[in-house]
């Protein structure tokens, strides 16, 4: 597993790409006419704008963990990028949290004000400076919340790094791929520009497929259905590469004979305003799920597996939104759970023999509540589960999440970071490695081509679905 | 004693710890400033469990990795604070309850103590010095909070007897230490004890909120077992 490590200043040099903003601006596309998604624009005094921005983006907390840090080094003992890269001084966490802590003490702080050499503190002189600030939040972490966890001060490094990336996302200084999935989420409603056509085709022929299955060409995976127990939400990944995990959900759903729907508009619950940190798209997506379930009269929301997308909308986006909550929303999880120890559907474990494992997505253990439900599942509907070590909230990233799989110009620091977690997957000895996270899905899948793993990944609900004993015909609710 | 070691121990520490009290004050004014976050979601833990799991974590070092994988680290952590603690109760019981210091145990147990501290100060140096990552993180107000905390230690081992009669330079300079320590200490590093709370406060919110925190350990019950009121609310 060893090869070459890669020249941290080719990272932190990698210029500013704005051809698909200006591609945006010329073809007039509503969400960057309407200025709700910015775009660089090199003559205007844009540090200028970030100090104002910043000024305006200041809360307790976060003030806290701008001035708490004591650089004891502690979360260079858990971070990823710096077990990997033990020569590299530049991948501590404190350090990537110094990048802004630095413009905030030369700014908002007093020592940093009257002697800013004393506490390094100091400002971006330019564009380029805001380009280099730029490669460091959204190229040298992945959000994880593993120093987070492990400091002894409570500073929220992860917090600060979104912080950064928000700043300069209204900047239009991004990576091209943060600036060309935020636009498809402003204007599809979805990240992946899944149009309305394409998803009900979609559903229709996942409807097809469970219908065949279960022997059951009535079965229709209804939408806009009003008065169900629950709306259904999914991942568009789903939509566009892997429709059989809506299927697999539709075919326990109907097993348990579940009274559900899809909406029409409002069913992504991914949300890239959690990665590019955008509030504003994410209020904005949080939305259209919230009050698609509220006008659907649904009784709760059912969030399928993805670790960003439950974080956004079981936890951030009420916040993003503010909007108080309303209808209990849950990941497909618990409701997994409620079917198997209510006895609505049978599983059979021996239908999944290889040996499986499960990874811990960042954003539902460190970041959600999510660490034993997973494990219940796949006690009961595996034979050969093997812990991970580290595990729960302790797991290692899949080094795909913070957005960084639509960032391809720092894939190959992330290949070489992913080390770590090659080397935690081929310890389990497992076949094959669950998450409960799309990204997960891919990021695992990266690393597991890149380091020649034999092993594949899965989800759970491939796992129930394959586990799940269909009963005769059932009464749909 | 000397009356310049009297208004020194005395009066000019008042006047010392009046001052870093009020840049405290103005201080946290300054922090409550900031709005502070508020959470539109249902909860599945308790805030307040999550706040107490927080504020407890510096005493329980199992509970985070970092510390688990450099156990020494930790118990520098404690003998460094409680150097601090040693320290700073001589700086007030010298002058208003000297009697305790005629207790020869309670001298030696401060002087070890203190002694302690200083030489983790010293390793603390040295591993700042020593690791590429912490000279790339360190500012100047680092290397000199911790030489200053590491020789007003070593001020404190003589000082401590408290034996003016023999010699009043150990009692001076600890004191001219202190005095300076007071209204150093606002504007630098080592008043993170100041922001602790806030940080603290504000994880174990968010984390207990969402049942992260108490940290699970495995074997506990899912919460769509557990917590049906939450997920009926």
């Amino acid at each position: 597993m060893i090869e070459k490590s890669i020249n941290i200043e080719d990272v932190l040099s990698l210029p500013l790409d704005p051809k698909e903003q200006k591609k945006a601006v010329e073809e007039k596309v509503p969400c960057v006419a309407e200025g709700r998604l910015k775009v660089y624009d090199p003559n205007t005094n844009n540090v200028k704008k970030f100090l104002e921005l910043l000024q305006s983006r200041l809360n307790r907390s976060v003030v806290g963990s701008m001035t708490a840090c004591v650089h004891c080094g502690m979360c260079s003992e858990v971070c990823h990028y710096v077990l990997a890269r033990p020569h590299d001084p530049t991948m501590v966490p404190a350090y990537k949290g110094d990048q802004i802590r630095r413009i905030f003490k030369k700014h908002f702080d007093w020592t940093g004000r009257i002697i800013p050499w004393w506490v390094h503190a100091g400002s971006p002189k330019n564009d380029e400076d805001m380009n280099r600030l730029k490669n460091i939040v959204f190229g040298t972490c992945t959000g994880c919340r593993r120093c987070t966890l492990n400091c002894p001060m409570g500073v929220d490094t992860a917090i600060l790094v979104r912080l950064t990336r928000g700043l300069l996302t209204e900047l239009g200084i991004v990576p091209e791929g943060v600036f060309v999935v935020s636009k498809d989420q402003w204007e599809t409603g979805n990240q992946m520009g899944v149009t309305e056509d394409e998803y009900l085709e979609t559903l229709e022929w996942m409807s097809e497929e469970v219908g065949e299955e279960i022997g059951d060409p009535t079965f229709k995976i209804h939408v806009d259905k009003e008065d169900c127990d629950f709306m259904y939400t999914i991942n568009p990944r789903e939509v566009k590469y892997d429709p059989r995990s809506i299927g697999h959900a539709a075919k326990i759903f109907y097993a348990a004979g579940e009274s559900w729907t899809m909406p029409r508009w409002g069913w992504d619950m991914t949300n890239f305003g959690l990665f590019s940190g955008d509030d504003k798209l994410g209020a904005f997506v949080a939305k259209n799920l919230y009050e698609a379930a509220k006008k659907l009269r649904a009784k709760r929301i059912v969030i399928s597996e993805c670790g960003h997308g439950y974080r956004s909308t079981r936890w951030e986006g009420y916040n993003w939104a503010k909007y108080s909550q309303d209808i209990s929303s849950e990941s497909v999880l618990v409701t997994l759970i409620r079917y198997i120890s209510q006895g609505r559907i049978k599983v059979d474990p021996s239908k999944n023999s290889l040996p499986v494992t499960f990874h811990d997505s960042c954003n539902i253990a460190r970041s959600g509540d999510l660490t034993e439900e997973p494990r219940w599942i796949l006690k009961r509907v595996c034979t050969d589960f093997r812990e991970m070590f580290p595990n729960r909230a302790d797991n290692f990233c899949c080094t795909g999440g913070g957005g960084a799989l639509s960032m391809v110009e720092y894939k190959p620091l992330r290949m070489e970071v992913a080390k770590i977690k090659a080397q935690q997957l081929i310890d389990t000895g497992a076949k094959q490695v669950c998450t409960i996270c799309h990204n997960c899905v891919d990021g695992l899948g990266d690393l597991i081509r890149h380091y020649k793993l034999d092993m594949q990944v899965v989800q759970v609900l491939d796992l129930v679905a394959n586990a799940l004993v269909v009963p005769e015909k059932k009464e749909e609710k | 004693m000397s009356e310049f070691l009297k208004i020194l121990e005395n009066e000019v520490q008042l006047v010392a710890l009046a001052f870093m009290s009020a840049v405290y004050v103005l201080r946290l004014l300054w922090m409550f400033r900031f709005k502070a976050p508020q959470d539109f979601s249902y909860g599945v833990g308790s805030s307040k469990v999550g706040v107490a799991y927080s504020m407890m974590n510096v005493a329980m070092p199992w509970a985070m990795e970092s510390v688990r994988r450099n156990w020494s680290f930790y118990f520098q952590f404690v003998i460094f604070h409680l150097g601090v603690v040693a320290a700073i109760s001589a700086t007030f019981i010298i002058p208003y309850w000297p009697q305790l210091f005629d207790v020869k145990v309670v001298v030696w147990i401060f002087q070890i103590t203190l002694a302690a501290a200083f030489f983790v100060g010293i390793l603390r140096l040295i591993r700042r010095i020593s690791k590429p990552a912490l000279r790339l993180i360190s500012t100047p107000d680092d290397y000199f909070s911790l030489i200053l905390m590491t020789s007003f230690f070593a001020s404190g081992v003589f000082a401590v007897p408290n034996k003016h009669t023999a010699g009043e330079w150990p009692l001076i300079i600890f004191f001219a230490m202190t005095t300076f320590f007071l209204i150093y200490v606002p504007f630098s590093k080592i008043s993170h004890y100041l922001y602790y709370p806030f940080t603290r406060y504000f994880l174990g919110k968010l984390m207990g909120h969402r049942g992260v925190f108490p940290r699970k350990r495995g074997g506990e019950k899912p919460a769509g077992l557990d917590n049906e009121k939450a997920l009926t609310k």
